[in-house]
């Protein structure tokens, strides 16, 4: 009965399919895309981020305001839903939200790496995850990508990040930094679900399904990107363990090949669901389309998963994704705007 | 809850042995506790269903994406369920 283990996914879906619902649609972004930063900051005062923009409206301005607004909505959101969740959702929810600390450790320390001011770096901080604010500002303050390193010792990140740090010294490049976070994050949460004697329910399947899903969807993407910037990495030293489609010494050769993958992906479990999606891909000629369509796939896979498994964890996910989407959506707006590109241009970035 | 009830069926099975001739229900009375049993396990049935629809009717009234009287219709339906346990036992 859906009374299993306290937790209470009608009210959470109804709240969250309802959330869903009035994320921006296609006109919506149309419209977008023709204004200007300071109009597409008006024009989200009247949604759902009004509260934000008006918040920090005094502070910020143009493209920063927008960021700001987008980042603390987000994160005020995704708060939410913990606040609804009871039971086993509650816990299915604040494990994969941690994916926020995940992206925020990376945060600071692209920012480090960069030498951005700790003000800036805190701006594109999305705090929804376990970390809070003081832990953050406490990483800012190690003040260089080796003192990250050392502050996180003992977490989840630890480990991978201390070999990690010896391939940065020695190409100075963050992939392999970056890549390790991704990694520990991915399989400390498929670890935890399926490992630890913990029993599986039938939620928990579905949860560890989507998971795979995610962790393949980003082997395909990282294979991409190591093979096209042809910088000599082998896409098998970043492959995530977890996923269902490859393993890692498979992924190596077929990153040389984008057809062989795109036929792979389609003869696989997402194949009869992303006919669509896979078209696009096939077509797709640069990496930028290529991702985009990847992302696409990943949100089609999330609703399907949703409308199949109304009363589980998956609409929740699902909104989870859009969400991000959205919000990546309007930043690539905003800050494409203010690169000068073209319409055309940034329709091309977006995710719908 | 179970210690009452094993209570109860050593009362009835020691009626039942020391009336003899009597038994412990009347036989007419049958009918009267089926029905009793069948409205009873139709409201249980519809208070299940109840309380997931009022849960999510209660969510999506907090987003406003329903109204109170859409989502009130809503939450009764299956309260048709006890209403025909009630035909049922007007009837009987």
């Amino acid at each position: 009965m859906s009374a299993a283990e306290g937790s209470n996914p009608e009210y959470v879906t109804a709240r969250v399919r309802s959330r869903r619902r009035k994320l921006f649609d296609e006109d919506q972004y149309r419209d977008l895309v023709r204004m200007g930063p300071s109009e597409i900051a008006r024009f989200m005062e009247e949604t759902e981020y009004g509260e934000e923009i008006n918040r920090m409206g005094a502070r910020y301005s143009g493209v920063d305001l927008i960021e700001y607004a987008l980042n603390r909505n987000q994160a005020r959101h995704f708060a939410d839903l913990l606040r609804f969740a009871e039971g086993r959702l509650y816990d299915l929810i604040a494990r994969y939200l941690r994916k926020f600390d995940d992206w925020n450790v990376k945060t600071v320390v692209r920012g480090l790496y960069s030498d951005a001011a700790p003000e800036e770096i805190r701006s594109d901080l999305i705090l929804a995850g376990e970390l809070d604010e003081g832990d953050v500002d406490e990483l800012i303050d190690a003040g260089s990508v080796e003192g990250v390193v050392e502050a996180l010792e003992g977490t989840v990140f630890g480990e991978g990040l201390e070999a990690a740090y010896a391939d940065f010294e020695a190409t100075n490049s963050l992939v392999p930094v970056e890549n390790a976070i991704d990694r520990a994050f991915y399989e400390s949460l498929l670890r935890g679900l399926q490992g630890g004697g913990e029993a599986v329910g039938p939620a928990t399947e579905l949860y560890v399904e989507f998971l795979q899903a995610e962790v393949d969807f980003l082997n395909v993407r990282n294979a991409l990107r190591t093979a096209r910037t042809g910088a000599g990495l082998d896409p098998g030293d970043y492959f995530i363990e977890g996923g269902r489609l490859f393993s890692a010494s498979e992924l190596s050769t077929l990153a040389e090949n984008t057809d062989e993958l795109v036929a792979r992906v389609r003869e696989s479990t997402y194949g009869d669901e992303l006919d669509e999606a896979l078209d696009g891909l096939e077509d797709a000629a640069s990496l930028v389309e290529f991702e985009t369509a990847v992302d696409r796939a990943l949100l089609a896979y999330a609703d399907r998963l949703s409308s199949r498994y109304p009363l589980s964890v998956c609409p929740v996910l699902a909104y989870i994704v859009a969400k991000e989407r959205e919000v990546t959506n309007i930043r690539a707006i905003a800050r494409g705007k203010e690169a000068g590109l073209s319409p055309e241009e940034i329709e091309e970035e977006l995710v719908t | 809850m179970l210690g009452t009830l094993t209570e109860l069926t050593s009362v009835v099975l020691q009626e039942g042995t020391q009336a003899g001739a009597q038994p412990a229900i009347p036989e007419e009375s049958g009918t009267a506790i089926g029905l009793g049993i069948a409205v009873g396990l139709a409201g249980l049935g519809a208070g299940v269903a109840e309380r997931g629809i009022g849960a999510a009717a209660v969510g999506a009234i907090a987003e406003d994406s329903i109204g109170l009287g859409t989502a009130l219709v809503l939450t009764v339906l299956p309260e048709t369920l006890v209403l025909l346990a009630l035909v049922v036992a007007f009837v009987a």
